[in-house]
């Protein structure tokens, strides 16, 4: 017999999930474009390429911060840097804690600030994570060009983003104070629970 | 190095956006996805629990029945997924006579429901309805995941009751050093958890699983979903994991408690130190034949993990079968099929 759908019905497919990422992958190609038209130019004029790349990546970086600093100034681009932290919020949110300013009613203020503070750490080993990412990306196209490799497509330039940021977070996720951190900040979390109010 | 000119770039950024218009309608025409896709019948139930028997696809399957118990965590629909990735079909074909616990979706009602309901009650209720109707003093046991540990812990208990014990990617040594959900939760507040929310929900088990590589599994896979967005048979097979991923039960918090604190933080199944309704669990009870299987490239279950049973089971009769896959491959990949369930079917026969 087929089992269609359960209770809870988690079969519908959230296609905001794949449009989230296409308009993600979109920005990311614009963001992109002025590192191979500089990368042409360069090369068209004999130039220092390694020098262009270097400058690319100090912009993207500076983008970087400003889009953590602003989620809400370009959110498409954002989210490149904030997947993790956008699951969690939902996960939270599940528990009835958003992200609002302000704590949910019942809540203990305290609990509410200790969480907010929290949350903001977790933002900063993410950045930070983001960041080297970044540096892991510009050495590992560095190390591609003098090896007289060249990225074929934008794709291939994604798949390695993705793949740097995979590294650099898992670097952090693996220590010690990372799991402190996400120890504490779930503890935090369930602190600012209005208790009653269990999801389940 | 960066081959892509401007215009390449801009033309590859206008083909996606093609594609995902498209490939957005196609998305939206598939209707209800469909999992669990062999024939079954209900045979016993209890609470939520139902315990199911797969219609065999011999004239005479083998005598001794097999039951599978499937992780708390997630649904067992994953061991029969689809026409083509479904163990259970792969066991049937070889003869076996297959049964599975659905262990439902736990409620506010069941938040008191211990490891000792799941195992001395649940599993054990299925195990003594399978020897009464099967007439067997023992019955053939395959535990999954988690449910590997749970079934480890009732055959330490009731080794007489079990002819055959195979564990699939099963945690036997929670504190191997790669093991990273040891590392996540070793500086959560269990009882802090538990006592606030009652049960633990879902969707915190799936930021944990997500958490582990966000960038792949919240966001890359789905810019790679556009590729196959033509294909409405390769979208539904990337919709079936997706559902499988989401349809996260709810733990019943006593019982999610005592797998958090005993097994993960304080690693007590290999020290044999786990106690379940007063009963401590000696895996050197564990003498009847063992089969544990692991994939080589689990990240959520290391093989050290699994491999750790070796050292402290009393089986005289152990064997190993690796595969070289990751955690969800072992159940849904080609390879598995073809290799797994022929595999473990074969070592069953010959005992």
């Amino acid at each position: 017999m087929a089992e269609r759908t359960d209770p809870p019905d988690p079969s519908g497919f959230d296609i905001e999930l794949l449009l989230k990422q296409a308009r993600t992958y979109l920005a990311f190609g614009q963001q992109l474009q002025p590192l191979s038209e500089r990368f042409h130019e360069t090369l068209g004029q004999d130039g220092d390429w390694g020098e262009a790349l270097r400058q690319h990546f100090d912009q993207l970086k500076a983008a970087l911060a400003r889009a953590t600093d602003d989620p809400n100034g370009h959110p498409d681009l954002t989210r490149l840097w904030t997947v993790t932290l956008d699951t969690w919020r939902q996960a939270a949110a599940s528990l009835g804690v958003s992200t609002a300013l302000a704590p949910p009613a019942g809540a203990n203020a305290e609990a509410w600030r200790a969480y907010q503070q929290l949350q903001g750490q977790y933002l900063d080993g993410l950045r930070q994570a983001a960041r080297d990412a970044l540096d892991l990306m510009e050495q590992r196209l560095s190390e591609r060009a003098m090896a007289g490799a060249m990225v074929e497509s934008l794709r291939e330039l994604y798949n390695l983003w993705v793949e740097c940021n995979e590294e650099t977070y898992g670097r952090m996720l693996r220590s010690l104070d990372y799991a402190m951190l996400n120890g504490r900040l779930l503890n935090a979390l369930v602190s600012c629970h209005v208790r009653g109010d269990a999801p389940t | 190095m960066i081959g892509p000119t401007p215009a390449q770039i801009t033309e590859e950024l206008r083909h996606f956006q093609a594609r995902l218009t498209e490939g957005a309608r196609t998305l939206r025409g598939l209707g209800p996805i469909e999992t669990g896709v062999l024939p079954r019948d209900p045979v016993y139930q209890e609470d939520k629990l139902v315990l199911y028997r797969y219609r065999p696809r011999v004239a005479e399957p083998h005598p001794v029945p097999l039951l599978i118990v499937y992780a708390l965590v997630n649904r067992p629909y994953m061991m029969d997924l689809q026409e083509d990735r479904s163990l259970i079909r792969g066991l049937l074909d070889a003869g076996l006579d297959v049964y599975l616990i659905d262990w439902g979706y736990p409620d506010a009602g069941d938040r008191h429901l211990s490891l000792a309901d799941y195992i001395l009650r649940y599993i054990g209720h299925c195990v003594h309805h399978l020897r009464e109707h099967h007439q067997r003093d023992s019955i053939n046991l395959a535990g999954v995941c988690q449910g590997g540990a749970l079934s480890l812990c009732f055959t330490a208990l009731h080794p007489e009751k079990i002819r055959n014990l195979v564990t699939m990617v099963t945690p036997v040594d929670f504190h191997t050093p790669d093991n990273v959900l040891t590392h996540l939760i070793r500086y959560v507040d269990v009882d802090l958890l538990v006592d606030t929310l009652g049960n633990l929900p879902g969707q915190l088990l799936n930021f944990t699983f997500l958490s582990l590589s966000p960038f792949r599994l919240a966001g890359q896979k789905y810019v790679d979903l556009v590729d196959i967005l033509d294909d409405a048979q390769t979208v539904k097979n990337f919709l079936r994991m997706e559902k499988w991923i989401f349809d996260s039960p709810d733990q019943a918090g006593e019982a999610f408690r005592q797998f958090a604190k005993d097994f993960f933080q304080q690693n007590k199944l290999v020290k044999g130190d786990v106690v379940i309704d007063g009963q401590r669990v000696d895996l050197h009870n564990v003498t009847m034949p063992v089969l544990n299987v692991y994939a080589n490239q689990d990240h959520l279950v290391p093989p050290a993990a699994s491999r750790a049973l070796a050292g402290c089971c009393g089986s005289r009769d152990y064997s190993e079968l690796s595969f070289e896959g990751g955690h969800i491959g072992i159940y849904v990949s080609g390879r598995a099929q073809r290799k797994i369930p022929p595999a473990i079917a074969a070592w069953l026969l010959a005992r």
